[in-house]
């Protein structure tokens, strides 16, 4: 089991509403009061009851806000003797007997509702909704991502109680989705209780939640089911514990954009800054750093702090190198999917260290037929991105985009020769969809 | 490479909106990043990108093209040598002589294309496609050495515009642009490349005049006499060097530049399979239709009805095969992924309709006997079609697999 190294030196936080795909927030606090850890920072204009906790206690040291008076970061200077608002504490046990609306009170409460996604659309589950199924999703296929079974390690009890909280929201059950060959092991995870466990094998995008659900439960029009990352599911478990926010979670940190020997798990702020840690361990070249993963995450800023979401950060070097007649060459040194290349042929096995050149510039589609082996579901991808970008919404609905979540096309997005932006044509796509109802 | 480079990025303020060569930008872009890969990185998730890219897939078509080109050189100046009775020729002295043949049409065809290319890219404002480079290079080897320079330009002018610029550019054509060409020349200019016959150039005096005219096999079958096996006239045709299997397969006799020998062809088809650029699926296909039409027509009795059938109804499924332009369509021409169907099961359909037509365009129509071209063509207006019936089936299979989890309703 890998060690999870300390990284909490941390003496501001932030927190990102924007992060909060839908929230509309209305400022509960203003710059130089004084929030106890817990205590509401915002509210969701649109539903009330949805209030966001302050990830630590202290004094609130800026508010930023973006066009249009749309407050994009709050920051909040930690102070030593750390005030806590206290929730309700629950034993693992007592959590069962808990009602529906209880529990929701909770997580409406803290703002931990956010960890709690709704498919169709990946928005904050809407607590009037009955979910048929909720998913957890406790394998990661992409890279650089903090392993459950790793992260879990220490607080194996709010694990459980976060998949008791679970099941108390869902009249459904709630699957556990877990690696088939993990690459470490918690028997927490592979023998997790009142759960529904299913062992996925394959490499990326195996671990994506909407393959998972198109395979166990799959969407149909109509259909609402809730999804959570397992290590997410830690922190409800701790907050019902404890009756506290937590403080702090788990983070993987990886890429070749950080020194080898700093490509590992931190236990972090949450929100907590990271701009000592990119000190100490940051590679000199130009590197882009990364909330989430390489291939589904958002650039950040050097001095941006943990977003609230992350339980990654990748750095991989930015690539403006620009080869010579680079069409021409055989191509020992390009890493491709395709067959084209010699390093395809002979180097496949290697480890290699990609940056983020486009490797191409952008053209119009041209292949066909080569992206729908990266989306393991029963979706034509051609078409689908062809109806959402002819922004037909009744034919992207029939070609099956409620199942699916933008993140599923990033390898789609990387293998298209024509480097066209599958990821955010489908995201346009669920937007449409979303506007018009169903 | 830094020298150059560096000139590069200064002239590139020029070309960029407000530079005084703002308008010549997608010239810009093609020639800078032809020259070096581009430095520009993903502006979002994925953050990383797969190394292959345009220019890697249309240049690996024309390396799969290559043994073709380099077969056709040979050939036309082979065939030229030949007809000549020049004496002693070498391999070497056959390439060089192809090339004063055929080198003239290939860069006509891709400077008066490329001219069209670059002057819509310019207008309509899209960067110059890569897709070009292909069929500017597919274009020439359908044609016979002996074409005329000006109706090389003229067919490739009508290729490019009406066969793709009109749609709006590369990815948006319904056709393919150098089969569109083609057919343009073929219905305009019948006399030079109306398929039935072949010309091979003649010098008198110094002089290329006329070229000298020789049936092509295609013409032999559809010209063959009822009464006689059509092996049998095809072991005698050629003036008796004879059309045998063999002979067709390897391609050294007179006709199109570069579709006429099958080793070139298989050699591309390898290459297209392997890199995964060219569809197996439509290859394979093409020769299963191929086959299934060329079965079920020797399976017809035509003895008692006289008229021009029955030699091509007689023709067995491996002559077909190697005859006319079948393997080069199947492999460089049906494979286009723009203009066919876009679909995994509509690539079968598609393809195994184009074998199929092909056979019956021979045998129906003798006197279009090349019917590779006129079935690519009209397969490639069905294939949206084609991807609708399959999409449909795909909404319906789709729909009954969610039914499947919600047995209650």
């Amino acid at each position: 089991m890998p060690a999870i190294a300390s990284a909490l030196g941390a003496r501001f936080v932030s927190i990102y509403p924007p992060e909060f795909v839908g929230v509309k927030p209305r400022l509960a606090v203003k710059e130089g009061d004084a929030v106890k850890r817990g205590a509401m920072l915002f509210y969701d204009k649109r539903n009330e009851r949805l209030k966001f906790g302050s990830p630590a206690g202290g004094r609130i040291d800026a508010i930023t806000l973006g066009p249009r008076r749309v407050v994009t970061e709050i920051s909040i200077e930690i102070s030593e003797n750390e005030e806590l608002e206290t929730f309700n504490r629950y034993s693992a046990e007592d959590i069962l007997t808990l009602s529906r609306e209880e529990v929701l009170e909770q997580l409406l409460e803290t703002g931990y509702l956010a960890y709690l996604l709704q498919r169709p659309f990946s928005r904050i589950a809407d607590p009037k909704v009955l979910p048929k199924s909720i998913f957890v999703n406790g394998m990661n296929t992409a890279p650089f991502q903090a392993d459950i079974h790793v992260a879990v390690t220490g607080d194996e009890a709010a694990f459980q109680a976060g998949l008791n909280v679970l099941t108390r929201l869902t009249q459904g059950a709630v699957h556990l989705c877990l690696a088939e060959h993990p690459v470490h092991v918690s028997s927490a995870a592979l023998e997790a209780k009142r759960v529904r466990i299913h062992r996925f094998k394959g490499p990326h995008p195996a671990g994506n939640s909407s393959v998972h659900i198109h395979h166990i439960d799959p969407i149909a029009p109509g259909d609402k089911v809730w999804t959570i990352k397992a290590v997410d599911a830690i922190q409800i478990g701790k907050l019902f514990l404890e009756g506290v926010l937590p403080a702090t979670k788990v983070i993987a940190v990886g890429g070749t954009g950080i020194r080898e020997s700093n490509r590992q798990y931190y236990r972090m702020r949450i929100g907590g800054e990271l701009e000592g840690l990119w000190k100490e361990i940051l590679s000199e070249a130009p590197v882009r750093i990364i909330s989430g993963d390489v291939l589904s995450g958002t650039q950040i800023g050097r001095g941006e702090r943990l977003r609230f979401y992350s339980s990654s950060i990748a750095a991989i070097p930015e690539g403006r190198e620009r080869r010579f007649l680079g069409w021409l060459w055989p191509g020992w040194g390009q890493y491709s999917a395709s067959r084209l290349f010699l390093s395809t042929w002979f180097r496949r096995a290697e480890s290699w260290d990609l940056n983020t050149n486009l490797n191409g510039s952008h053209r119009s589609m041209v292949m066909t037929g080569i992206y729908d082996k990266y989306v393991p579901m029963k979706i034509m991808v051609d078409y689908l991105v062809r109806a959402a970008l002819a922004h037909d919404t009744d034919e992207t609905v029939k070609l099956g985009i409620l199942e699916t979540d933008p993140e599923d096309f990033a390898l789609c997005s990387y293998v298209c020769p024509s480097k066209m932006d599958i990821m955010g044509i489908v995201r346009n796509g669920l937007l449409e969809v979303e506007e018009e109802g169903l | 490479m830094k020298l150059l480079l560096d000139q590069f990025e200064k002239a590139k303020p020029w070309f960029e909106p407000g530079g005084r060569l703002e308008k010549l930008y997608p010239l810009y872009e093609a020639t800078d990043t032809f020259l070096f890969t581009p430095a520009e990185v993903s502006d979002g998730a994925p953050h990383v990108r797969d190394a292959q890219d345009m220019k890697r897939t249309m240049i690996t078509v024309l390396v799969a093209m290559m043994p073709c080109v380099l077969f056709g050189i040979w050939k036309a100046g082979h065939q030229f040598n030949v007809i000549n009775q020049i004496e002693g020729t070498t391999w070497l002295d056959d390439l060089f002589q192809g090339s004063l043949l055929v080198v003239p049409i290939i860069i006509v065809s891709y400077s008066v294309g490329g001219a069209w290319e670059t002057l819509f890219a310019v207008v309509r404002k899209h960067e110059i496609n890569e897709g070009f480079l292909v069929t500017g290079m597919l274009f020439p080897l359908t044609l016979p050495p002996t074409i005329p320079l000006w109706q090389v330009a003229a067919g490739i002018s009508f290729g490019v515009v009406i066969g793709k610029e009109v749609f709006g550019g590369t990815g948006f054509n319904v056709l393919n642009p150098a089969l569109t060409a083609r057919a343009f020349l073929f219905f305009s200019f019948p006399k030079a490349i109306t398929g039935d016959e072949v010309w091979t150039s003649v010098v008198a005096d110094g002089q290329m005049i006329e070229g000298f005219s020789g049936a092509t096999p295609l013409a032999v079958v559809a010209q063959n006499p009822d009464s006689v096996n059509i092996l049998d006239t095809l072991r005698v045709a050629d003036y008796g060097e004879g059309f045998t299997w063999m002979r067709l397969f390897l391609g050294d006799f007179g006709g199109s530049i570069g579709e006429s020998s099958g080793p070139a062809c298989l050699i591309g088809a390898a290459i297209l399979i392997i890199g995964g650029v060219g569809s197996w699926r439509i290859m394979a296909s093409s020769v299963i239709g191929l086959a299934a039409g060329a079965f079920l027509m020797n399976a017809v009795d035509m003895s008692g009805d006289p008229g021009e059938f029955i030699a091509f109804t007689q023709l067995p499924f491996h002559y077909h095969f190697v005859m006319g332009g079948f393997l080069f369509g199947a492999v460089f021409m049906a494979t286009d992924p723009v203009s066919g169907a876009a679909t995994n099961k509509g690539k079968w359909i598609y393809g195994f309709m184009i074998g199929l037509l092909v056979v019956l365009i021979r045998v129906a129509n003798p006197a279009y006997p090349e019917g590779v071209m006129l079935a690519i063509l009209f397969m490639n207006v069905m294939a949206p079609l084609i991807d609708h019936f399959v999409l449909k089936a795909h909404v319906k299979s789709r729909e009954h697999y969610l039914r499947r989890f919600r047995p209650h309703d």
